[in-house]
This record gives C-alpha cells, structure tokens and sequence, in this order.
C-alpha cells in the first residue's frame, strides 16, 4: 500500500515540476543551467550535505523523541483545545466532498510539489544565493521543529475530535495515513510543520517575485492552501499554523543572515546548524 | 451533532475557563499538576477534575466518552479537562503510577468473574500493575469477593450476585458497555475460519491455507506489539494476545470453558466451605509429554512450580520486600501449595473452590533457566537490590526474543513495523495423537497499520488477510460486500468503563462516585458512539451473572442519567450535587 501510495506521489510531483520548469523556469535558464551546472552545484553542496545529514538524524530522532517528552514534554493538548477547539469546528462547517479531495490533494500532493519545485527553480538561477537559503531554510524548520516536538506533546483535532472533524482525511482516503505516519507522528502537532515548511517557501518566494513572477503566483496561494488544508483535515490546530508561519519566518530570517557568512572557501567548518545559530 | 446544548451556559464561565486554559500554557499541564495547580491559583475552592483517556488513534470511542463526560461536568459546575496519553503511558499513569482523578477506557475481563477479585480487593490497592490501580476499599466489597471465591455453581453465582450489587451501589467504577468485536478476514488464500477469538489460543488453529501460502498477514492498529514481548508488562498490552501464541499455559479457555493444553489432564477434588472453613481444592496436574521450549530445553513441573513463585514475587525473595507481578496478581493469589511429584506431575493446593482456583491453570508458563537467570543478573549488579514492585527492569523489559513453549516462536520484528512469528515444529498441537486442530500456517506476520478503516481496506486490496485487533465502529461501513471477504463477529468481554481514583478528593467518596456516573447517558453513548455496535451495561459481567434487579432496562438501574436523549437535566443534576452536600459559589461553580 505504502508503495503504491508513494509511486502515485512520485508521478504526479514528477509531471508538475515538468510543467513548472516548461512555464516558470524558461528555456533560457535551463540553457544555462547546462553550461554552469557544475559550479552551481558546487555552491550548494555544503548545505545540502547538512541538509541530509539533519533528515538523517531526524528519521532516527523520531523514534527517540516521543519517549523523551512523555518523560518531560509539556502536555498542551488540552490548553490548545480550550482555547481554540471552537475554530476549528468553525472551519470544519465549511466542509464539502468536493472541499475535503481539493484539500487532501494540497495537503499531500500540492505539498511535495510546493517543496521540490523550487529547489529545482533556484537550481535553474545563476545567482545561487536563493537556492542557498532555502536550503538552510529547510535544514532551520527541521532542527528547530525538532526541538519544539520534543517539548511539547499535543494530540492535533482528529485526535480529540473525531465525531466533529468531519473531514477526516484519513477516513475519506485510509491508504494516505500510510504515507504520513512514515514522516510523523501523532503526538508531534505543535508547530505545524507542514505550514513553516509551505510558509517558508512561500516568504522566498514573495522575495525572489522578480526573478519568478509566475512562481510567486503559484507558491503564495499554494502555500496559504496547504496551511488552510492541515486544519480542515483535522491535523492541526490553528496554533500549531500560527506557530508554523512564526517559525517559517525565523528561519527565512535566519537564512538570509547564515547564507554567505560561512562560506567553506573561507572556512572548512560546515559545521552542524547548531553551531552556526550561535 | 447535536452536542452542546448544556454546556459552558454563561460567559462568565467561559472566561474563567479560558482563562485557566492561558494559565495552563505556561506551566506543565498533566492532569494532576493542574488540579494542584487549580487549587493553590485563583480558582482557591473550584472542584477541579482531569479526566485521563486516549487519543482517536488509540480509540476513537474512548475520547468520545471523555467528551461527553466531560461537557457534563463543565455543566455541572465543575472545571473539568481531558488528559490525553498514548495507550502505554496511559496504561502507565492509571496502573502503575495511579495519578488521575478519573479515566475512560477499557477493561480487559477475562473468562471468569474472578478478575474482579484483582480489580477491587483492597489488599492490592498499595500495589502497581492491573491489581486495583482504582485504590478502593470496601469492607462489604473485600467480603463479597472473598465469598465468591469459596463456592462453585450455583452457590456461587449468588454470591457474585451479591457482589456486583454491591458494586453497583459503592461504584468503584461505572461500567457503561460491551462493545461488539468486528474483524475482517480474505478468505481465498487462507480458509477454515471458525469462531475462534484471534485473541485466544485456538485461533489460529486449524487454519487452512492454500497451496502456495505460507503466511498469513494480520493486521493491527496497536503498534507496541512490535515493541515488547513481556508476559508480565502490565502496560504494554492489555489483554493476553501475542503472548498466547508465544507461551503455554496448562489449560486455556475455549467456549466459556477450560480445556487441557499443555496439561495433557488435571484432576480437582475440592471440599467446599464448611460453616467456619475455608474451600479447599486439590489438583493433580499431568503435563503432556516431551514438551520443549523455543531454546530446546524441557518443559517440566519445575517451571510450573517457579511460575507461581515468581508471579508471587519477581525478586525470588532476594529483595527486602517481595514484588508481585503487575499481572496475573488474583490468578495465583488462591494458590497454598505446589509440589512437584515428578518431571510431569505436580500437586497444587488452593484455598477455593474449583471455580476460581482453575484460573491459576491460565497463567503462562516460563522457562525456570531463563528468568531465574534474569533475576540473578539484575540482583547481583546492585548493591541494594529493591525490585520496584510493578515497575522493575525484569517486569518492564521488552523480553525480545521471547522464548517459550507455544504454538508459534519468535521470528523478527521492527519496531512500530511488524512482529513476525514462525510455526514451533515440535509444539504437541502438531502431533497426531494429541486431539486439537493443528497449525498448518508457517509463518504470522502482524503489520502494524494505522487505522481501523485503513486495514479494512488494505484486506480488500489483498494486501493483508485478517484485521485482528477489534474494528472501530465508525469504520464498519467499509466493509465491502465481496464473496472472498468474510465479516467476523463475536460479543466481548471487555467493557468501557469510567474508573474513579478512590485514594484521593473527591472520589473517595462513593457519593461523589454515584453522581458522576449520573452524568453519562449510556443508551445514547451506545447508539452515537458505537453507532449501536455495543450492549449498555450497569454491571461489569455479561448478562448471564446479572441479577434481576440490576438488568438494563433502557437506564442505568441504580445511578439513571439525569436527563435524556444525551442532554443533561441540569438543573436536576445541580439539585443532586447539592442535596448531597456539595455547594456552588455565586457562579454557579461547584466549591471543593
């Protein structure tokens, strides 16, 4: 089933960045891109290594992770749903078959697309500075979300609410919760990860809207979707959302600050992105 | 939905709760905490109640339960909250570290009403584990359980009477149903499906699979299958399951009875109570012959007889205190004397009558070389060996492999991925002059999948061919109408149930404990909740122990639900809390 799932995923990510590179990226940059390819490369090998290394650690992070704030993580399931549970029931009646397919497809889909698209966009640019932000912008959402799973444990609405949440994804589409229990785990709702990693993507490209006008038309509502999606489907709460954007923009911030400073022509320390917050 | 008439009625209440709910963000918010909390804050004299359950993905209809007790708490007056916890630490906040105030779930029973002597006798409400984590004690109670024990028949039957009774008028805790157990089964590669609860030892016996198949793909939703093996763990599973598979007992139940299993026979002769002496039952028991463990050492009367050693105490004696295990506690607790005749032959003596003494004959048997050896290991490397009752190493370890006797050995697993057990070739099921059907399958794989509608639909898909753990009722729509799709069902002795912590304010008091449970509408949870797939109950035992006066007729015989229909009377509710003797403050909040 998770095969299945997973080769449907490839596919369909697969055709939509073909299309995005025909009508966003342009012949002209890939005619570059194949004569520079190399240097550009270079360039971002340093944080996309880091990048791997943090995915890495996190896939084995993940197992530890939810004993240890059992043992002393903050339990905010009820807090959130006191002061919140009535907005997400708001936004729930709102809800359609047609609404719940359109927003399981952004949430899964839509999503994959919104994260690898412009890796492949900001490949395609001479100036490699975007595609280096990003990057360390990705590496940033994951340590930090990390940290912030670690300490807090909240169940998202599907969890305490499954008479009211309606448009439960996973009813109406079983064979998806094969796919996300792989990246997730149910107690790991606060921040959104799913909105700071849109967010993030959605912010660089508000800034890179000169290079890639088209692409910020795409990504801005793309990603305010993938945000609406995780809370129609019951996934997350609004804070967890809020919390998302306000982690999405540290991280924009502190891209835009680290991308440059540590240059490994200048210095050998890749160093882990830790000691690059210090 | 139509769920919230009666609840948070002002805006002053609101307030107060969001307020609390802000105050709650910066601090630590487990259940107890907030209630300390509550208490030293602004809210000096609010009562303040946390109830602990599960979240949806452990069971949808738990938190449902929760919800709806807690709506009418909040209506009540009082500041009620939900404490949400993954299954185990769930199990290990109400079991072993008893911190709650009250909790949703459900109870595992087992075949005979004893388990109820485990659940509530008031000699085990100092101990961790599945022995009386509510912390009740009732004279009158402690009587009727320990009466029931001494008779069989229909003796016995009126004790127990008695006995559930007297539960229904102290309510250590309130039952509110049984739920039906749904499963889904492929039967074109694997037939000979039978009535046989997948939970128990006949099972998976028996089973006929086609030609080419040599395993059979089980689905469950409860991953810590994957993550423990332990025959003593009382957190880590809740009912006997894989365990079955792995170990022998001497006899185990089929059909409501006792049947042998790795006794070939046992013979009770048993004298019951007299005017002013206990029940005594005697039991010779036979072993079959030449049975091995999964490391190919002999299974003999000497395990038996360490069996019921150890489960009395984990430590051996080798500790300052003796630590029982946090399972099988009542099982063995009837138990005076084991001797052991010969390799396959032991006496057992028990102060009871047959009824309750044979339940000792269910425990699991284990290997003496392996857990004496365990013991030995872990009291030698520390100074000042104290075997924590209920939660020492040796209790709480995962125990991979397993190594025991039955029908099936450990093959491999992966954590929240799958456990696999391969068929023991030389289990006596597989001898032709033992009479039971034998294992023909090869290999069990159990995949951990994430949902109830998921493993429906991986069984349609041919992706899987058995749902074992019971399906949540709001998936059992989807269950396709094919002619290689067989729907199994089967009542259950398990129950939902609302336990009350009785060590602690306020539900030390059973009229605190009596009014609580007039706040849940038990016909309407059945019909919403299970969609109608469970029997509402005000007693603990199915209908065949129930006395008339306390069958289900549409309510609760002793504690009905004010109101109707799902909606709280509350102002009826109100005016009991307060002709009890609780007082509600200019708010209308109920004082401590």
């Amino acid at each position: 089933m998770l095969v299945q799932v997973l080769l449907q995923l490839a596919v369909v990510v697969t055709l939509l960045t073909l299309a995005g590179i025909a009508v966003i990226v342009g012949r002209y940059r890939l005619r570059d891109t194949r004569r520079e390819w190399a240097s550009r490369l270079r360039a971002a090998t340093p944080i996309t290594v880091v990048l791997i290394v943090v995915l890495l650690g996190n896939g084995v992070a993940r197992q530890v992770v939810p004993d240890l704030s059992w043992m002393f993580g903050w339990n905010l399931t009820w807090a959130i749903y006191d002061i919140e549970g009535q907005f997400i029931l708001w936004l729930q009646s709102f809800e359609t078959s047609a609404l719940t397919a359109f927003f399981s497809f952004v949430y899964i889909y839509g999503y994959v697309f919104l994260l690898v698209f412009p890796v492949v966009a900001y490949f395609a640019l001479s100036n490699t500075r975007p595609l280096r932000e990003l990057l360390t912008a990705y590496t940033l959402n994951y340590v930090l979300g990390l940290v912030l799973y670690t300490l807090v444990i909240a169940y998202g609405p599907r969890n305490m609410m499954p008479e009211l949440v309606e448009a439960l994804m996973y009813d109406t589409y079983p064979r998806y919760q094969h796919l996300t229990r792989q990246v997730n785990r149910n107690t790991n709702v606060f921040p959104s990860l799913h909105t700071s990693l849109a967010a993030t993507v959605g912010i660089l490209a508000y800034q890179t809207r000169a290079v890639y006008p088209r692409w910020a038309v795409v990504a801005v509502p793309l990603a305010i979707s993938v945000a609406i999606s995780t809370m129609y489907l019951g996934i997350h709460w609004a804070i967890d959302v809020v919390a998302g954007i306000v982690l999405a923009y540290v991280c924009v911030e502190l891209a835009g600050l680290l991308v440059g400073r540590w240059s490994v022509t200048e210095r050998f320390d890749v160093g882990n992105p830790l000691s690059r917050l210090r | 939905m139509h769920r919230q008439s009666t609840t948070r009625s002002n805006g002053i209440d609101r307030r107060s709760v969001l307020a609390a709910g802000v105050a709650g963000l910066a601090t630590a918010t487990s259940g107890c905490i907030d209630r300390v909390e509550s208490a030293v804050g602004q809210e000096t004299d609010r009562l303040s109640l946390s109830i602990t359950t599960v979240p949806a993905d452990g069971d949808r209809e738990a938190v449902r339960i929760a919800r709806h007790l807690e709506e009418h708490l909040e209506a009540v007056g009082i500041d009620a909250s939900l404490d949400m916890r993954s299954r185990s630490n769930f199990l290990e906040a109400v079991l072993i570290d008893h911190e709650f105030d009250l909790y949703v779930g459900r109870h595992p029973a087992d075949y005979d009403p004893d388990f109820l002597y485990e659940t509530l006798h008031s000699a085990y409400a100092n101990e961790s584990g599945w022995q009386n984590p509510l912390g009740f004690s009732s004279m009158p109670v402690d009587g009727h359980l320990e009466a029931q024990r001494r008779v069989d028949g229909e003796r016995r039957r009126e004790r127990i009477a008695t006995l559930l009774e007297g539960l229904a008028e102290e309510k250590p805790f309130d039952p509110i149903c049984f739920p039906e157990e749904h499963r889904v089964v492929r039967t074109d590669r694997v037939d000979g499906w039978n009535a046989d609860h997948p939970e128990s030892r006949h099972g998976y016996l028996g089973l006929e699979p086609s030609e080419d198949v040599d395993r059979l793909r089980v689905l469950v939703t409860d991953a810590r299958i994957s993550r423990n093996l332990n025959p003593l763990s009382a957190t880590l599973r809740e009912q006997g399951s894989t365990i079955n598979l792995l170990y022998d007992s001497l006899a185990t139940e089929h059909d409501g009875e006792l049947v042998p299993w790795l006794a070939e026979d046992w013979e009770t002769t048993t004298i019951e109570e007299t005017e002013d002496d206990d029940a005594i039952t005697r039991a010779t028991v036979t072993l079959r012959e030449d049975c091995e463990f999964h490391d190919d050492e002999p299974v003999t009367a000497d395990d038996v007889a360490f069996t019921y050693r150890f489960l009395e105490d984990t430590a051996l004696g080798r500790a300052e205190f003796t630590s029982p295990a946090p399972r099988y506690r009542s099982h063995v607790s009837t138990l005076e004397d084991v001797t052991v005749e010969s390799d396959r032959e032991l006496r057992l003596e028990f102060s009871a009558g047959f009824e309750a003494a044979e339940r000792a004959l269910t425990v699991p048997v284990l290997p003496e070389h392996r857990w004496r050896e365990q013991v030995d290991a872990r009291a030698e490397t520390t100074e000042t060996f104290t075997a924590m009752q209920g939660q020492w190493g040796l209790v709480t370890m995962d125990n991979v492999p397993a190594v025991g006797s039955g029908p099936f050995r450990f093959e491999s697993r992966s954590e929240r991925e799958h456990l696999t057990l391969e068929r023991y070739d030389d289990h006596f099921t597989r001898r032709e002059d033992v009479d039971l059907p034998s294992v023909e399958i090869e290999q069990l794989q159990f995949g951990i999948d994430p949902g109830s509608a998921s493993s429906i639909e991986r069984v349609a898909n041919d992706g899987a061919d058995l749902t074992a753990s019971m399906l949540e009722a709001h998936a059992l729509d989807t269950i396709p109408d094919e002619p290689e799709i067989d729907h199994l069902e089967s009542p259950s002795q398990t129950f939902y149930h609302v336990g009350f912590n009785a060590r602690i304010e306020p539900f030390s008091n059973p009229h605190a404990r009596r009014l609580v449970a007039g706040l849940l509408d038990k016909a309407w949870l059945v019909e919403e909740v299970f969609d109608g797939h469970a029997t509402p109950t005000a007693t603990p035992l199915p209908e065949e122990w129930v006395p008339e006066r306390l069958t289900w007729d549409g309510d609760d015989p002793i504690t009905p639900f004010f109101g109707s229909d799902g909606d709280l009377d509350v102002e009826a509710a109100r005016d009991a809390f307060e002709d009890t003797g609780y007082r509600y403050d200019d708010h209308g909040r109920l004082r401590l």
